[in-house]
């Protein structure tokens, strides 16, 4: 099995966002990066795939060279090897033109590749689409939300949860296939030292130089979507009002707020 | 230049505003007769455009339902290979139909499901999408569709625009918009086309699954109420007054990180940045400390309840009423105060 698992080297947390003021994309050049939390379920589920069928765990990103951390602790999870797509004229990408780099990538580096996973989605722009759009672009069938799959010669079966309709499902899909895996369904192995230690070495860069692909389809020209506007996002203020006091004193004044919520 | 991948498209030739109309079984799922209402609201303010809807394998019943709710045409793809849903499959009829029909703008719900299809389609359509919008406005000068999200782990509200290609596709979860009402009097068009695909999925089985305690509990995305609990709660047996108290109001529960990890609720019940982001009227938060990334997920709740011994947790500081108390004395107080007043009623 040679599988590709999809990650991105995410911002990780809100307070460590910065937003380009002209082009109101995601600043990532400079800024502390690290896998996407929900990737790291993808890239276990990848490591006991190979674990019991044998092959190669090949972790793909695009990404600028602050990335290249986020993949060494890949490698130090178990992944055998990682390519980063990086290039300056990837910058201000959407998921379409992303899409584009990670598909045309696989399709040069990796053209044997029998599975591509994914994270659910990410959590700095949580869009889930990186999966859908790869599985479009190399025209190979794809399913969302995995938590189970097993390899029946060039068929995968997994096993899927629908939260929101609460049902469980089985699909047969034909190989070669990408899935995304179902956050928080996997318990991702530790990150050993000594497997990082080297990392370096499993990690090819290739530039646009190497991948030639059109620039005006790339970055931020090749990005159907643009951003018009950036606002911080407003909520509404907290009343903060305190309540204390005997028990039952206390409750009178709950059922007070759900009556005037409109709840009781 | 543009990007010569991009078929060069006339925009002109791109008109009204459609949507998917998801399925469940035999009826309609509400989101998508909830986008029908947006997609009348946009329809209007592009100077009375045509309103359309999508569904895969559906009856003349329920497109008569979707033209209730707003719809001017339906079409419904006919193919008894799309009884049964695959995600690919799905997607490639879905963006067959909408290339032939080129509406100027694309609605699909985002659903666990529209969340699969949205993006496999934008790309067969060389066009781009939006992911989970809060809402949709038209840019008067230019026509354009404004996608509104929150991004950034909700820090940021974005405005994207999809200028150069058609449709503008954008995804929008359920409850964000109202259900129009139902008119039996509208009359529309009911268009059968047959639509063939390549099968590389096959379904094997369906099963309910059923996560113990709150199984029949809607989940927390779509609820009114949420009622939570964190590791404040002392042991699982505290989500069970939870779960009562959550029912009593016509809601559902959730739970903190720290609650998840104890294993006193599913991680499918998580709130906050690493698990959902909530919209609910009235959340309460029991025995939950508050950490940041809890905060996260509750900034647009519209009222927050929070019941803490310690007056000063963070929870408490971000709450409209900060109940200083033990919840294993106010809860069951409580539920019996609601079960009397019920009773009354």
């Amino acid at each position: 099995m040679k599988i590709v698992v999809l990650t991105k080297a995410a911002v990780p947390l809100s307070s460590a966002i910065k937003i380009d003021p002209k082009t109101g994309t995601l600043v990532r050049e400079g800024v502390p990066l690290t896998v996407n939390v929900w990737d790291r379920d993808a890239v276990e589920f990848a490591l006991k795939l190979r674990d019991r069928y044998g092959g190669e765990v090949i972790a793909l990103s695009m990404a600028p060279p602050s990335g290249i951390p986020a993949l060494e602790s890949l490698i130090g999870m178990g992944v055998d090897r990682a390519i980063l797509a990086s290039d300056r004229v990837f910058a201000g990408a959407d998921t379409w033109a992303t899409a584009y780099v990670l598909a045309k990538t696989i399709e040069k580096y990796i053209p044997d590749y029998d599975l591509v996973v994914a994270g659910e989605e990410t959590i700095d722009s949580t869009t889930a689409h990186i999966g859908a759009q790869t599985a479009s672009w190399l025209g190979v069938p794809y399913v969302y939300y995995v938590y189970d799959a097993e390899v029946k010669g060039r068929t995968l079966i997994v096993r899927r949860f629908l939260e929101d309709e609460g049902v469980d499902e089985v699909y047969e899909v034909e190989m070669p296939a990408v899935i995304s895996i179902l956050k928080g369904s996997q318990v991702p192995r530790e990150i050993k030292l000594s497997r990082k230690l080297n990392a370096r070495e499993r990690i090819q860069i290739v530039s646009n130089k190497e991948l030639n692909l059109e620039q005006d389809c790339v970055g931020l020209r090749g990005s159907p979507t643009m951003v018009a506007g950036m606002a911080p996002a407003t909520y509404p203020p907290r009343k903060k009002v305190v309540i204390q006091g005997e028990p039952r004193e206390v409750v009178k004044k709950i059922i007070e707020i759900l009556k005037q919520e409109g709840v009781l | 230049m543009p990007c010569s991948l991009w078929p060069p498209i006339k925009k002109e030739e791109y008109k009204g505003v459609w949507v998917y109309l998801e399925r469940e079984g035999d009826r309609l799922k509400d989101v998508g007769l909830e986008l029908l209402g947006k997609a009348r609201d946009l329809a209007q303010k592009l100077g009375g455009a045509e309103v359309g809807g999508v569904i895969v394998a559906g009856t003349e019943e329920m497109a008569r339902e979707a033209i209730y709710h707003g719809a001017d045409k339906v079409v419904i793809i006919d193919n008894p290979e799309l009884k049964i849903y695959t995600p690919k499959e799905y997607a490639e009829a879905i963006a067959t139909v909408v290339q032939k029909y080129k509406p100027e703008i694309f609605l699909i719900g985002a659903t666990k499901r529209g969340r699969e299809l949205a993006a496999y389609i934008a790309n067969t359509l060389t066009t781009g999408i939006t992911a989970d919008c809060t809402a949709l406005e038209i840019d008067p000068k230019t026509r354009d569709l404004m996608q509104i999200r929150p991004t950034f782990g909700g820090t940021q509200l974005a405005t994207i625009k999809t200028p150069q290609r058609r449709p503008q596709m954008a995804s929008v979860r359920p409850g964000v918009f109202p259900k129009p009402p139902r008119d039996t009097n509208r009359t529309g068009e009911i268009i059968i086309e047959k639509v063939e695909v390549t099968r590389k999925t096959r379904l094997i089985s369906v099963e309910k699954r059923l996560e113990k305690d709150v199984a029949d509990l809607p989940p927390v995305e779509s609820a009114d109420v949420v009622v939570a609990g964190g590791r404040g709660l002392g042991s699982a047996d505290g989500f069970k007054l939870l779960i009562e108290l959550a029912k009593l109001l016509g809601g559902t529960v959730g739970a903190s990180l720290m609650a998840v990890r104890a294993g006193w609720a599913p991680h499918t019940r998580q709130i906050g940045q690493t698990g959902k982001t909530i919209r609910p009227r009235l959340y309460i938060a029991v025995g939950i400390s508050g950490a940041i990334q809890h905060l996260m997920g509750i900034l647009e709740a519209k009222t927050i309840v929070a019941i803490n011994p310690d007056p000063h947790a963070p929870i408490m500081e971000n709450a409209d009423y900060a109940v200083v108390g033990d919840y294993k004395q106010i809860i069951p107080l409580l539920i019996e105060e609601i079960k009397r007043l019920k009773n009354q009623q």
